[in-house]
């Protein structure tokens, strides 16, 4: 599992690749949580390569975009793969989290 | 002709690395899409963890782990001598209604099991549990 971070504007975009399950899904979200800056509002995961997720990976996601509400911030994910799309859905994330078929409609959407 | 993979592991979350390797190389001889190799490493993985963790006890041995195809169906047993514990009726159902801030941490493994499989078995027996499921073939 990788976490890459960059920006566009004010944005922070991440692109997560691989695997996140039990056996690294706390290093996964120390390493979003790294990544977020004070000033950070909008956070877009790129999710195009990640490979596999489980529940102990989709509490990462959950911790991360209650942090960003708390301060008035969003996560938005985009480029999901059917079967993580599948997986969101049956979770029930995708009412609680904004998610986009490419980064470009996210950023769009949520970048103004 | 029905193919089998049995694994045994110890109850540590480390092990589930050896599962999904073992599980992606039983898939390859199958020929499963690779949705289906995902989904069966998940359901795995969510019951392998919800074994670790809820059912932990002194006890607790080995989790043993049976796969087997046959036709375009896809048994798999999961056996463990922790606590009692079915996942048919046991993990309340997590609210999805509710916004982000009411949404509870945790509580998803067991519901995305459901979701994801055709059949789920329980039955306690000899002390230990004994949790089966069937999932037919991905198209």
């Amino acid at each position: 599992m990788e976490v890459h971070a960059e920006r566009e504007g004010k944005i922070l975009i991440t692109r997560a690749e691989g695997r996140v399950d039990g056996t690294n899904a706390r290093e996964f979200e120390e390493a979003l949580h790294a990544a977020i800056g004070e000033d950070d509002r909008l956070l877009i995961m790129d999710l195009q390569n990640l490979s596999y997720i489980s529940s102990a990976g989709l509490r990462a996601f959950l911790m991360i975009a209650k942090k960003l509400q708390g301060r008035g911030g969003k996560l938005v994910v985009c480029s999901l793969t059917d079967t993580i799309n599948e997986v969101f859905e049956i979770s029930g994330f995708s009412r609680i989290i904004p998610t986009h078929a490419s980064r470009s409609e996210a950023v769009a959407k949520h970048g103004g | 002709m029905s193919r089998k993979l049995s694994l045994e592991i110890d109850p540590r979350v480390e092990e589930l690395s050896a599962i999904t390797a073992a599980v992606e190389q039983f898939g390859d001889a199958e020929k499963w899409p690779p949705d289906m190799v995902f989904q069966i490493n998940l359901v795995i993985e969510e019951l392998g963890l919800n074994i670790m963790t809820h059912g932990k006890s002194e006890d607790l041995e080995k989790i043993e782990i049976t796969l087997t195809a046959e036709g375009e169906s896809l048994t798999i047993e999961i056996v463990d001598n922790g606590h009692p514990f079915d996942p048919t009726r046991e993990a309340p159902e997590p609210d999805l209604d509710v916004g982000l801030r009411e949404r509870a941490i945790g509580g998803l493994g067991i519901h995305i099991v459901r979701n994801l499989v055709d059949n789920l078995r329980y039955r306690r027996q000899g002390g230990r549990n004994h949790v089966t499921l069937v999932k037919e073939r991905v198209r």
